[in-house]
């Protein structure tokens, strides 16, 4: 017997490849999307700062927008800088 | 008698001279006022009137008329009538019991014909001014003439007139029926069939008599009415007559027949009767027309306003009571019917109308609710009926009862039953939903509903509609429930109708998603036209901050489309020996945004996994950071099975299926656990999902669980035997899990927060509870609104748990120990 495969529809979900569920600003899923946005992936990306900390980039802008004087993470307090 | 006597007293006490005199004049009073014929103005009565009163006797005669009237009527003319009537009795035909009541009625004219003439004769007297001869009051006398005739007459009357009376009405319509009615029978009814029957008084035809009954029917009003007897023996039997005739025909014509309206019909019909009526009360109406009856101020004879008809009041109030027999048979009828009547809705339409306008002149919608309940409860409410079948008429009867009643009253009260009836039903939802997108065998109602929906009327129903004019404000009818809701809350939009049913459209939507999530799991292309309608127009009805989850959900199957179309073309960029083995393409999810799907281990077989495994890689480098994880059982594969003896081409199977023909590929025998182990499926599911296969003639199970593949179609017979013998339960799973178990899920996250909010405040009551969560658990996607009754079940649940503490009312949790 042989068994020849036209096509394999299958079925699978994304998901960022981060070391949390959650966006530690918002207490969102990552996999879904910022307060903000309506829809999740492209247009409500994930950033990563060199502290290996990961947010939705709307939020980590909203926060680093309303610090002051220094821009810090705010999972670990270091020097917020983003991860190239 | 005693008037008697006085007057021989005051006779005596007058002197003896003129005694003689007295006595001669009253002589010839009272045998002028007797005698048949009827005295000339003569002068010797003249004298003897004045005579008398002079005497003062004048106003005695009156009363000596009535006497001797009485007198006679109980001695001779009562007996005598009611021994004609009854004397023959069984030898007769109608027609000749028709001609007994006739000469009895004339007999008893004729007996007491002297006393009316002499009534009237005293009566002309006194208006010729001849002295008062009638006692006191004008017209008195011959009012208290004819009620001795009839208090003596009917006073213990014998069944056997009423029944006479009936017969020949009976007959007199039936002929007069026929008569009139010729023109338009004329048609259905021709001479011939009936065998020489006259169709009209029901004798061969030589004998008819149809016309001496109309002759007779004439004499008899005549004769009633003149003794003013009319309305004392006809009433009770036209009555009658009328409403089994009325019955009867509705009976023959209108019953089970919903399709046509039945009013103007019988508006025709009942003129028709009404000329009958006509006849019988013939001269009543004459005299009512010529001149009213003293004494009682009758409506002034003004022409009758409907054309054609002699006007009088008496036909006048038999038209109405007609009409009122006739709209309370009706609507007695339709109630009957009712059920079906909703049931065949759309077509029945007239037969609503109908019923609206007759309801409206009858007081009869307390019945009509009471009936119409317990016909839904006994004929639609039991588990014998699919739910569809429910949602179908109930939608048929949402439409039919708001024809009916437009302020919806009867509506809403008739469908409590269904309402409550179906929230106890499990796949109400799905139901509801599968109609709304068009899958329902039964109800495409709910989807042409839904495309037609105007969102206006449905936002008008937020608003407190204050551009309505208050002078058009109508009340409630008085057996409307009363509730906060209000008239302009009690809609008659069919869908937010059967979404309220279960008071919050969450469950609904969630349902929905549920729906939409299968649609689109099982579809093949990417072609999601449809599904985008249907979103757009729930969006519509539901807000587009509802159906946000469902758009996003269709942003994904048009990503998906566009990644696959990307990394097939990269594919095709590759040389021809890195050509992957399998094509496969993917429909990738944002999980947070579709509905749980069903998690199910599977191990698919090397070659699809590398082929996932490329695509994943392709997709890592196509979307920087973010992975796929597969879900091997979801989705289709098309196959060609290749047999040394035939081939299968363009099976379209599930992931599973695929798998298992893909192990029997490398190896032509497995034993179920093998295959298990190897698939990393449960036996059970994989005994089932074999079947297909077997179905096929491709595997063949043999003793031992051991399956082995059909490699030559000989034994084609042996094999048509196996797929009888297996039977198919392979229907389409859902992919989706069910909403009890999310259901379930969501009251497990609940927990997590009632025991926070306890151990912080150590005792809350239920409706602390509720609203805190309420509060709380305000967001996200799978957080539906939460009934409080739902959650007090949850609680007790935890206290029969031993995991929660209730007293008075007040929860908290067990003291750790």
């Amino acid at each position: 017997m042989k068994v020849k495969i036209r096509q394999w529809n299958g079925v699978a979900s994304w998901l960022w490849v981060a070391n949390d569920e959650n966006c530690g600003i918002c207490r969102m899923p990552f996999n879904g999307c910022c307060p903000d946005c309506k829809v999740p992936g492209d247009d409500c990306p994930l950033v990563w700062g060199q502290c290996s900390h990961c947010f939705h980039m709307h939020c980590i802008l909203k926060w680093l927008n309303s610090q002051q004087v220094q821009q810090q993470c705010p999972m670990c307090r270091q020097e917020w800088k983003f991860k190239e | 008698m005693e008037d008697i006597g006085m007057e021989e007293d005051s006779a005596e006490i007058s002197g003896s001279a003129q005694k003689q005199g007295v006595a001669d004049a009253w002589e010839t009073v009272t045998n002028a006022l007797m005698s048949p014929g009827g005295p000339g103005p003569e002068q010797g009565l003249w004298d003897s009137l004045a005579l008398l009163s002079g005497e003062g006797l004048g106003r005695l005669l009156g009363g000596w008329l009535l006497e001797t009237l009485q007198m006679r009527l109980s001695s001779a003319v009562v007996p005598e009538f009611w021994a004609e009537l009854q004397q023959p009795e069984n030898e007769l035909e109608e027609r000749g019991r028709a001609w007994v009541l006739l000469t009895a009625f004339q007999t008893l004219l004729g007996r007491l014909e002297p006393f009316l003439g002499g009534l009237e004769r005293l009566e002309s007297w006194q208006d010729e001014g001849r002295g008062s001869v009638c006692g006191p009051g004008p017209g008195g006398l011959q009012e208290r003439a004819f009620t001795i005739i009839r208090a003596l007459l009917l006073f213990s009357p014998s069944p056997v007139l009423q029944e006479r009376v009936l017969e020949f009405y009976s007959r007199t319509f039936s002929v007069y029926m026929h008569q009139e009615g010729q023109a338009e029978d004329s048609a259905e009814a021709p001479e011939g069939p009936e065998g020489g029957v006259c169709p009209g008084c029901g004798v061969p035809t030589q004998q008819c008599w149809c016309k001496e009954a109309l002759e007779q029917l004439k004499e008899l009003s005549h004769i009633l009415s003149k003794l003013q007897l009319l309305e004392w023996v006809s009433c009770e039997a036209v009555t009658s007559i009328l409403h089994k005739l009325i019955e009867q025909r509705m009976e023959q014509h209108c019953r089970g027949e919903y399709e046509r309206s039945f009013l103007l019909e019988f508006q025709t019909w009942l003129e028709l009767v009404l000329g009958w009526l006509s006849k019988v009360f013939a001269s009543e109406a004459e005299k009512d027309g010529l001149l009213p009856a003293p004494g009682a101020p009758s409506v002034p004879s003004t022409p009758c306003l409907q054309a054609g008809q002699p006007g009088s009041s008496v036909l006048k109030q038999w038209r109405c009571h007609m009409h009122q027999f006739f709209c309370r048979i009706y609507v007695n009828m339709r109630i009957e019917e009712l059920f079906s009547i909703i049931r065949d809705f759309p077509e029945s339409k007239a037969a609503i109308e109908d019923l609206k306008f007759c309801l409206e002149r009858t007081n009869q919608r307390q019945q009509l609710l009471t009936s119409l309940k317990s016909a839904f409860e006994s004929r639609l409410l039991h588990p014998g009926v699919h739910t569809s079948d429910i949602l179908t008429v109930y939608i048929s009867a949402i439409k039919a009862l708001r024809e009916l009643d437009p302020s919806m009253v009867i509506l809403q009260v008739a469908c409590q039953p269904i309402r409550k009836y179906l929230r106890t039903r499990e796949d109400t939802v799905r139901q509801i939903v599968a109609g709304l997108t068009g899958d329902a065998e039964g109800c495409t109602d709910l989807a042409s509903e839904l495309s037609r929906g105007d969102p206006v009327t449905l936002e008008m129903q937020d608003s407190d509609e204050e551009g309505a004019d208050p002078e058009d404000w109508t009340p409630d009818p008085t057996d409307a429930v009363p509730d906060k809701m209000g008239s302009k809350r009690r809609s008659s939009d069919i869908i937010s109708l059967l979404v309220s049913i279960y008071g919050s459209k969450d469950i609904f939507i969630d349902e929905y998603r549920a729906v939409l999530a299968d649609r689109l799991l099982h579809q093949l292309n990417y072609n999601t036209a449809r599904e985008i309608r249907n979103v757009e127009l729930l969006k519509l009805r539901f807000g587009e901050s509802h159906m946000h989850y469902c758009e996003v959900m269709l942003k994904d199957m048009a990503d998906s489309r566009r990644i696959n179309s990307n990394i097939r073309e990269e594919e095709s960029r590759l040389s021809e020996e890195e050509q992957p083995p399998l094509s496969l393409s993917s429909i990738i999810l944002s999980s947070e945004f579709w509905p749980p799907l069903k998690e199910e281990k599977l191990e698919l077989p090397p070659v699809v996994c590398q082929a996932m495994e490329a695509y994943t890689h392709r997709y890592e480098k196509l979307k920087a950071m973010r992975t796929l994880s597969w879900k091997p059982h979801l989705g289709s594969v098309t196959l060609d099975l290749e047999l040394e003896d035939r081939t299968l081409t363009n099976l379209t199977v599930s992931p599973i299926h695929a798998a298992i023909i893909l192990h029997f590929q490398d190896k032509s025998s497995w034993t179920l656990e093998e295959l298990s182990v190897k698939l990393g499926a449960p036996k059970e599911l994989l005994h089932r999902k074999l079947a297909l296969w077997q179905q096929h003639g491709v595997l063949r199970e043999e003793a031992g669980g051991r399956y082995y593949v059909v490699e030559t179609g000989s034994s084609k017979e042996k094999m048509d035997r196996g797929v009888m013998l297996i039977d198919s339960d392979e229907e389409r799973d859902s992919n989706t899990t069910t909403q009890s178990e999310q259901r379930e899920e969501k009251l497990q996250l609940f927990w997590a927060y009632i025991q926070a909010m306890l151990t912080n405040l150590d005792s809350m009551t239920l409706d602390r509870i509720h609203s805190m969560l309420r509060m709380f658990v305000a967001t996200g996607p799978v957080v539906t609104e939460m009934d409080i009754n739902e959650l007090e079940g949850f609680l007790q649940r935890k206290v029969r748990e031993h995991q929660l503490l209730v007293s008075a009312g007040v929860y908290r949790l067990p003291k750790a120990n």
